[in-house]
């Protein structure tokens, strides 16, 4: 991982004073954080904590209630996106392979044909996932965990210089995240930036560099393990105080304090 | 000789026009009915056809059946229960499903009743199901231009569509204005309607877009095979339809064209190869899998004790 070690480049995108939600219902406010080349950036919290409002404003589909989300090295022409699979149509008649060229559906825009360039970036998007035996199959006929690698294809077609994963491991097994989390290794060893939304603590978070934890309606931004602290996790309302009572250990081996908080 | 192989049908103009005009309209119509289904709006394109009728009607009692006057009436008052019916769900406790079906009922009502009130000279049942004598000039030049627009819209629409309807998520974080893209669709979906309402009748016009298309899914796992069945089927449909109508004087066309499609349906469900079968093969395949895996589970857990 690649992660916070380019601290003289400049980031691929600052946040400052963020603040996220509803006019009428702020979620989130005095967000502070930033990504890097290589960074792969883990935003934690509980149900309507804001992930999903945190997602649209990066994505800008939402304007942010405050603050600015700026891009210091200009902000780039596509965000590379995988949205959750409860939002996909699983039964849309088309094949894996074109699955993933609609990475690439801005560079051909509303008419023009896919060059051999492009058709071999799909085709090495396809391989690195491991659903090149799939391509010519249409998506119904996937796997859950075929089809989430089948739309990693299609972010790595994206080849964007940030990348925004929301809960992409909610649906696959254990052998599929871990093919997936590679690639993610790889996008950081490439100098991208990554923001992986979750909502559960697993072994996921050991490939993150940073946290943002969200709750309470504001957000704790740092290092991983410092974050990412039973203290924290209860403060942020992520678990209450019974519950990390019976967790002996929440992350990385950090031993349960009885009486913390 | 020559006039010994002309059927009887072709003598008539009406008919000759009504095959014109149901050619260019399946071309029209296909897509947009393509996209409804895999839209899931199949229902939505139901309520929309409902609700263009008071437009529809206003229209013919104001300036009789003109089609620039119906065609009018019939956006602003397609146009009008979208907007209400966005509006609804937006400010609303109603989903946008309860406000639109609330909405094109009370518009049905109303265009009925107005039709009823103002004495029509036009019978009440071509109105609702269309007739194949209601296809003039003007009808023709009607269809003709809304299917030019939609197929150049598609030209442009086709792969937004694809992207949207797949992903709206994804391509909403990749488009800039991506209501646009929804909004020029429902504009399709309601110029069709209009320019189906003369040979289907408000009532059965949205099932040319609809039938031909869900039987086009149980033949074809890729778009373009859907788009080009969808399209065989609605031309086959409105054929087959019409002359049943002609052969049957008292039976209106649009019952016709859509009891065609609704056959069509049938054994595409029972013969083609994503259809019944398919579906069952699948449901019993899984069902294998879960009991072999509750098997497995148990032996493993007869195992485990001691």
């Amino acid at each position: 991982m690649a992660a916070g070690v380019r601290k003289n480049t400049p980031a691929i995108l600052n946040c400052d004073g963020l603040a996220l939600g509803y006019p009428a219902h702020e979620l989130a406010h005095g967000l502070q954080f930033h990504v890097q080349p290589g960074d792969v950036l883990a935003v934690v919290g509980h149900n309507g904590s804001g992930k999903t409002t945190f997602v649209k404003t990066v994505l800008g589909m939402r304007p942010p209630l405050a603050g600015t989300l700026s891009w210091p090295r200009g902000r780039p022409r596509e965000i590379g996106y995988l949205a959750q699979l409860s939002e996909f149509d699983r039964r849309f008649p088309i094949k894996t392979r074109d699955l993933a060229a609609m990475g690439a559906w801005r560079g051909f825009g509303f008419r023009g044909r896919v060059d051999e360039a492009t058709r071999a970036r799909i085709t090495m998007a396809l391989e690195a996932t491991g659903v090149a035996e799939v391509a010519d199959q249409p998506i119904y006929t996937l796997s859950g965990g075929q089809l989430q690698r089948a739309l990693f294809s299609r972010v790595i077609v994206q080849d964007a210089p940030l990348i925004l994963l929301d809960e992409p491991f909610a649906a696959v097994d254990q052998r599929t995240e871990a093919q997936l989390l590679d690639v993610i290794d790889q996008w950081s060893a490439e100098g991208r930036g990554v923001i992986l939304v979750v909502h559960d603590l697993s072994a996921v978070l050991d490939r993150c560099s940073h946290a943002l934890l969200l709750g309470g309606g504001r957000g704790v931004y740092g290092a991983v393990d410092e974050v990412l602290t039973v203290q924290n996790l209860v403060a942020q309302g992520y678990m209450s105080e019974s519950q990390a009572a019976w967790a002996p250990r929440i992350y990385r081996g950090t031993e349960l304090e009885a009486g913390h908080g | 000789m020559a006039e010994f192989w002309t059927p009887e049908w072709m003598e008539f103009a009406f008919m000759r026009r009504a095959l014109v005009a149901t050619t260019a309209l399946s071309a029209s119509i296909a897509p947009v009915g393509a996209f409804l289904v895999l839209r899931r709006l199949s229902l939505a394109g139901e309520a929309m056809a409902h609700a263009i009728t008071p437009g529809i009607v206003i229209a013919f009692v104001v300036a009789g059946l003109s089609v620039g006057s119906l065609l009018i009436g019939g956006l602003i008052a397609g146009i009008g229960v979208a907007a209400l019916t966005s509006l609804l769900a937006r400010v609303t406790i109603l989903r946008s499903d309860a406000s639109l079906a609330s909405l094109y009922l009370i518009a049905l009502a109303v265009g009925i009743t107005i039709l009823s009130a103002a004495g029509s000279a036009v019978p009440l049942k071509s109105f609702l199901f269309g007739s194949i004598l209601g296809i003039d000039n003007d009808s023709m030049i009607l269809i003709g231009a809304v299917a030019t627009i939609t197929l150049c819209a598609f030209v442009v629409l086709l792969r937004p569509l694809i992207v949207s309807t797949l992903d709206p998520t994804f391509f909403e974080s990749q488009s800039k204005n991506p209501q646009l893209i929804e909004q020029m669709f429902m504009l399709l979906v309601v110029l069709n309607l209009l320019a189906a309402f003369k040979t289907l009748g408000t009532l059965m016009a949205v099932g040319l877009m609809i039938l031909p298309a869900t039987s086009a899914r149980y033949w074809s796992a890729t778009i373009t095979g859907q788009l080009l069945i969808g399209f065989a089927f609605c031309l086959g449909s409105c054929w087959a339809g019409l002359l049943i109508s002609f052969y049957a004087p008292e039976t209106p066309s649009g019952p016709c064209i859509v009891l065609v499609a609704g056959v069509i349906f049938v054994i595409s469900l029972l013969f083609a190869p994503l259809g019944l079968r398919a579906g069952l093969k699948s449901v019993a395949a899984k069902t294998r899998a879960r009991s072999s895996e509750n098997v497995q589970q148990s032996k493993e857990i007869q195992h485990e004790i001691p």
